[in-house]
């Protein structure tokens, strides 16, 4: 199954790719790129199953945090590779594109 | 897509048979319809889903719903069913992970965000099974849960 290059996955491989040791989990992830968490989760979940992206939950305990674990995203050392020869073969996403994506599917 | 072929194959693959032109459909509708009420009734047994009832944070999913400010319960309850068509270890951490975003994210972009989620779990649901699909076929370390 191959890994179309939409904008929205031109998003978050952008913002992955900003930091490649950092993690990041869903809300930064949507928060960084624009996208809403619903949208973001389904190109996660593709790029892990094509081994661009590895994920963790995270290991703390949810009642000390009064909050649920987070799960936390990478590239892989291959991921980061791919990722970046996919990102400079692919048509850069345009500044209206961009725009109408932030205004039908932003956070803010 | 799938519709579209899955009635072409029927109709090749009844032709002939008593079933003439369209009289197959309502009965592989129905079918359906038996398949998908059964497949979620058993996966509904299952104990708790998402994390608060994992982590503990809360004993039961159905009181995850009131936890979140200008979160209605039955959105929650939305997000609750939409897991459950998915293969369960899929839908347990789908259901976890938006658990985990709309615990975090602003009370005033929760709305739009379980929005998010519910549009995009129907797609969700048939990538993971797609997945599950080729986990069965070939086994092997790819597939993420």
């Amino acid at each position: 199954m191959g890994l179309r290059l939409t904008v929205q996955v031109q998003l978050v491989l952008q913002a992955l790719l900003h930091d490649t040791a950092r993690e990041m989990y869903g809300l930064e992830l949507s928060e960084e790129t624009g996208l809403q968490p619903g949208t973001a989760y389904p190109i996660l979940l593709r790029l892990e199953h094509e081994g661009w992206v590895t994920s963790r939950w995270e290991d703390v305990d949810p009642r000390a945090e009064k909050r649920p674990a987070r799960r936390y995203y990478r590239l892989t050392a291959g991921g980061a590779v791919q990722a970046s020869a996919a990102l400079a073969g692919a048509r850069r996403p345009k500044d209206t594109a961009l725009r109408r994506l932030a205004e039908g599917d932003g956070v803010a | 897509m799938f519709i579209t072929a899955g009635a072409t194959v029927a109709s090749s693959a009844l032709d002939g048979t008593r079933f003439s032109g369209w009289q197959w459909a309502p009965w592989v509708l129905g079918l359906t319809l038996i398949i998908v009420f059964t497949a979620i009734s058993m996966n509904s047994g299952g104990g708790p889903r998402g994390r608060l009832g994992i982590s503990g944070l809360s004993g039961r999913d159905r009181a995850a719903g009131d936890r979140f400010d200008g979160l209605a319960a039955h959105r929650w309850h939305g997000l609750v069913m939409v897991s459950r068509m998915m293969p369960g270890p899929a839908g347990r951490r789908w259901l976890a992970e938006a658990e985990s975003v709309l615990w975090e994210i602003a009370a005033a972009q929760r709305a739009t965000a379980v929005r998010s989620y519910l549009l995009s779990g129907l797609r969700v649901a048939a990538v993971t099974w797609a997945y599950e699909g080729l986990r069965r076929v070939r086994p092997g370390p790819r597939h993420p849960r």
